[in-house]
């Protein structure tokens, strides 16, 4: 009791201090929040109608990064699954950061929810009891469901890990290895039924088909890792802590394959579509070249094609993958190109045209991008703080007092994390 | 909170002020056929007008009471499901500023001496004069006459099969001898239009054939169909972002 | 279970103010699913409705709460063949149902969209071209002539007279299935199939997902993007809870077959507007009703019956 009565105050003071850089990140992020806080106060007063959504194009930025951040949580099961499964040591050390991505992740999910949503104050209703939550009918109960589950799965790992960790004690591992494994497969059911929320509806053809779940699941597992070995770079820049060259180069094959079967899956899907090229067929057809001369997304699928591509050949070729010069080039591409084709590409080219044949475009305001980017911003503050404390008590800065005297070995218990780079 | 209702105030008491300031222009639409179907607009409470009319084309959109100004239709063969005095319309005679004079100037039911001995077509300067449909006659293509439909000594009223006289008021009588199909589809509430209560024994305003359908020039030269060509309503508004509506007309699949 | 009055009380103290306008917005945080609601609880809902527009529009405004008859199925056909695309139907849902009507884009709702579809054109010179030319051709030179087609229509088409010799015309608005995958997807189960069949919004129980809006394949939802625009003199004072009640920010509407009108008897405003006759209201258990009769006699069709979702709006053709 003693021990968890000083996990949180020590914790927290050691977030709060970091150096100038530290700061300054954090300042510039809170600024670019404050943006979104705004954003969210126009919405909340003028309404929607400050985005540049409409009734034909209903979903935009808000949905499209909610679905790609759904795949980044969902992505960092690339971390947990070689740890436990298939014992990697190199990743086994660093799985509490992947747990902190996804937490972030979700967050940021339902930041994007309630940006998204017409009336975010009335979300009670969702709330069994109080409200009606209607299951098992709707796709985006089960969503939510499986959203908050994954969260509090991941806070439970993470965060037991950590404390454990911090006390200087072995994990109970009757009680963590059920959970691990239950995390593992719930990510794989996050991903699928955020495709399920789409890819059910017969009205939008674009969305309706059973390749939707697996081509969600791989673009997460590329996008995932691309992130994360980002992450991992910035850490072995501006931490004690080392992250070793096994554990990224697992996560570049893992992307890899990944990458690669996602974009089998694309051109699988534009020869199935085109070869006929039936009404269905026109929300892709607006993607790759317009339809009715009206081409707004056709340069980003195009570009974002290219990105996967190249990123795809420079992790192919074992020299490129591992030269962490390049490397980072590469993930960048990755992800990027993987933002641009499940975001956006996927979105809003399945609300063109309307059901009803309806061509319109999309064209997302200022506040709609500033407050993206403001979320985008509220998460990497959420990250950044979770990966400072995590990193904190995985290199022994942040332990519990009476056991840092008792016992010298810390720096061993902590799994081969030695004080690294400059201090 | 407060200051917002109050700017409601200030706005709606403008809006009152703009409103009675128009109050004394009268507003006059057409109900189905432009110049052969007008109404008046007024208050039948306040607040609650007897039609709401289009900006645009000034066609009736809206009917505050679907039986204003109505009668009962009259008898109507085999429409037996509908409760007497469910069935009404709005007198055609209303609307046809000559028909009072036509049965009492000229043909006050004396026989006049150039009465046709036949129904064969010919021309009746007078009648053209007053009727410049008579002249080109646009209905049964050169196959019928004046005297097909109007009766021949009473000629504010129609004609049926036996030559008996019509009212004005029940086309369908009259139309019905041809269009037999369509008379049908109407007496069901297939074919027309009625306004009122939508419970087939409910009651209704019937629209009679000739508050749609001008007899005179049926086929409408430019669509060469049953109905006028007409003024279209404004398209929807353009989504936020596109500036016209030019792409619609480029083919999508080609 | 809290009452509804004590927390309208709770509402107004909270409020520091007896303003009636803001406790019934207060208390309408609170209130539950209209479909859950005791009579009672019901009855109070309409009643602090009725006095926040009446506050609001300055004038007398009824929100009816008639419930579906028994013995009442209600059925709509439409005449495809008799629209002349005037689009009077589009503007009479707008002066009944109170949508917004404001002049920035996004302000402007409108339940019925008119379609505009070319009659194509076939010609001769094409007869043996296409391509690949000298193989045996694959594809016609006549392909691609989008006559009836319904995703090459156009929806703002503006000409001086309608209907035009070389186009036909299509309304489509909800089609009120009786199968509905707007009902499906919703969160909430604000929207449902009332017993006398059309599928209706709790607008106060609407969370603004839009999932009904992807759902539908009619694109007959529309978002209220922002608090609506709707003219004091211009808003209509009949209204249903369930039906033309002015909406508020960030909820969905869409057509419920004028249920304010139905309910009471009376043709959805639509039908009686219709120029042309082409509009058709009726009881789907009635035989003798004009639906019932066009369902017996003329040649029917549902749009997208191969998406299951049994539509109780009817196309016809004579």
């Amino acid at each position: 009791m003693n021990k968890l009565m000083s996990f949180a105050p020590d914790y927290v003071r050691y977030i709060i201090k970091g150096s100038t850089k530290f700061y300054a990140w954090m300042a510039f992020l809170a600024f670019l929040s404050s943006i979104a806080l705004y954003g969210f106060y126009l919405q909340n007063t003028e309404g929607l109608i400050v985005t540049g959504l409409t009734s034909q194009i209903h979903e935009g930025l808000y949905f499209a990064n909610l679905v790609f951040l759904v795949g980044v949580a969902a992505g960092a099961v690339t971390i947990v699954f070689p740890a436990y499964v298939y014992h990697h040591k190199a990743m086994h050390e660093v799985t509490v950061l992947g747990e902190m991505l996804a937490i972030t992740a979700v967050i940021m999910v339902m930041l994007f929810v309630f940006a998204h949503m017409g009336r975010p104050d009335r979300l009670w209703h969702m709330l069994p009891f109080i409200g009606i939550y209607n299951m098992p009918g709707s796709m985006l109960a089960w969503d939510v469901l499986v959203l908050n589950g994954y969260l509090l799965l991941n806070l439970i790992c993470g965060f037991y890990y950590l404390y454990t960790k911090y006390t200087g004690g072995e994990v109970n591992r009757k009680f963590f290895m059920p959970l691990v494994y239950t995390s593992i497969v719930w990510a794989l059911s996050i991903h699928t039924v955020t495709a399920f929320l789409i890819s059910t509806l017969p009205a939008r053809p674009m969305w309706f088909h059973s390749m939707m779940p697996i081509r969600f699941i791989m673009t997460a597992f590329a996008a995932g890792p691309c992130l994360i070995i980002l992450i991992f770079m910035i850490i072995r820049k501006n931490t004690r802590m080392w992250i070793q060259d096994e554990a990224i180069n697992l996560l570049s094959v893992i992307i890899t394959w990944c990458l690669g079967i996602a974009l089998f899956l694309t051109l699988s899907e534009i020869v199935v579509e085109l070869y006929a090229r039936t009404e269905h067929a026109n929300g892709l057809y607006y993607l790759m070249f317009g339809l009715h001369d009206l081409t707004r997304l056709v340069p980003w699928f195009w570009g974002s094609l290219i990105a996967m591509l190249v990123a795809f050949a420079m992790f192919l070729i074992p020299s490129v993958r591992t030269n962490y010069k390049l490397l980072p080039v590469a993930c960048v591409l990755g992800f990027g190109g993987i933002w641009v084709e499940k975001g956006m590409g996927l979105v809003v080219p399945g609300f063109i045209p309307t059901p009803i044949g309806e061509v319109t475009e999309y064209y997302p305001t200022l506040i709609e991008i500033m407050m993206s980017i403001g979320l985008w911003a509220m998460g990497f503050f959420i990250l950044t703080i979770l990966l400072k404390g995590a990193i904190g008590i995985l290199v022994g800065d942040v332990r519990f007092k009476s056991a840092a005297q008792a016992t010298s070995n810390d720096v061993a218990n902590s799994g081969g994390i030695a004080a690294h780079g400059p201090t | 909170m407060k200051k917002l209702s109050i700017t409601a105030l200030i706005f709606a008491f403008c809006l009152g002020m703009v409103s009675s300031a128009f109050a004394e222009e009268e507003v006059t639409c057409f109900e189905s056929r432009k110049g052969a179907s007008e109404v008046v607009k007024r208050d039948l409470q306040p607040g609650w007008p007897n039609v709401k009319c289009s900006p645009k084309t000034g066609a009736v959109l809206w009917w505050g009471d679907p039986f204003d100004g109505t009668v009962p239709m009259g008898d109507t063969p085999l429409l037996t499901h509908v409760p007497p005095g469910n069935a009404v319309v709005k007198p055609r005679s209303a609307k046809l500023a000559i028909l009072p004079l036509c049965g009492t100037a000229c043909h006050n039911g004396v026989i006049p001496p150039t009465l046709p001995k036949d129904k064969k077509p010919k021309a009746i300067p007078t009648m053209e004069g007053l009727l410049p449909d008579a002249k080109n006659l646009q209905h049964g293509r050169g196959r019928i006459w004046c005297l097909d439909c109007h009766h021949t000594t009473q000629r504010n009223k129609l004609v049926d099969n036996f030559g008996d006289p019509l009212s004005i008021d029940q086309p369908q009588l009259l139309c019905g001898k041809c269009h037999g199909d369509k008379m049908r589809d109407w007496r069901d509430g297939i074919h027309g239009k009625r306004i009122g209560e939508w419970a087939s024994t409910g009651k209704k305003r019937w629209f009679t054939c000739t508050e749609c359908h001008n007899p005179h020039n049926v086929q409408d030269g430019a669509r060469n169909r049953g109905f006028i060509q007409l003024e279209p309503e404004l398209p929807p508004q353009l989504p936020k972002g596109m500036k016209d509506a030019k792409h619609e007309l480029v083919h999508g699949v080609h | 279970m809290l009452g509804v009055s004590s927390l309208m009380g709770a509402g107004a103290l909270m409020a520091q103010s007896d303003n009636a306008q803001a406790a019934a917005e207060w208390a309408e945080h609170f209130q539950g699913n209209y479909r859950l609601m005791s009579p009672q609880e019901k009855a109070e809902a309409r009643a602090r409705l009725e006095r926040r527009y009446s506050a609001e529009y300055g004038k007398k405004v009824t929100v009816d709460g008639t419930e579906a008859q028994p013995g009442v199925l209600m059925g709509y056909a439409l005449n495809v063949r008799k629209c002349i695309g005037c689009r009077r139907c589009v503007k009479a849902c707008v002066e009944e149902n109170n949508q917004s009507r404001g002049e920035k884009p996004g302000e402007r709702i409108e339940w019925i969209q008119v379609l505009r579809m070319e009659r194509g054109e076939f010609s001769k010179d094409k007869m043996n071209q296409g391509y690949p030319e000298g193989l045996g051709i694959q594809v016609g030179g006549n392909a691609y002539t989008p006559a009836g087609q319904v995703l090459e229509g156009q929806y703002h088409y503006e000409p001086k007279a309608v209907p035009e010799k070389e186009a036909t015309y299509m309304p489509i608005a909800c089609m009120q299935c009786e199968k509905p995958p707007c009902v499906k997807v919703c969160p909430v189960r604000t929207t449902y199939r009332e017993a006398d069949g059309p599928v209706v919004i709790d607008y106060n129980w609407c969370i603004g997902c839009r999932m009904c809006m992807s759902a539908c394949p009619y694109w007959a939802r529309r978002i209220n993007l922002t608090n609506p625009v709707l003219p004091n003199e211009a808003m209509n004072p009949v209204t249903h809870y369930l039906g033309n009640r002015p909406r508020m920010r960030g909820v969905v509407e869409k057509c419920h077959w004028c249920l304010q009108r139905t309910r009471k008897g009376r043709y959805p405003a639509c039908v009686e507007v219709c120029p042309v006759g082409a509009r058709k209201f009726g009881n789907l258990l009635d035989p003798e009703s004009e639906v019932s009769l066009i369902l017996a006699r003329k040649n029917v069709f549902r749009l997208k019956a191969e998406l299951n979702t049994f539509p109780k709006f009817f196309y016809f053709y004579d």
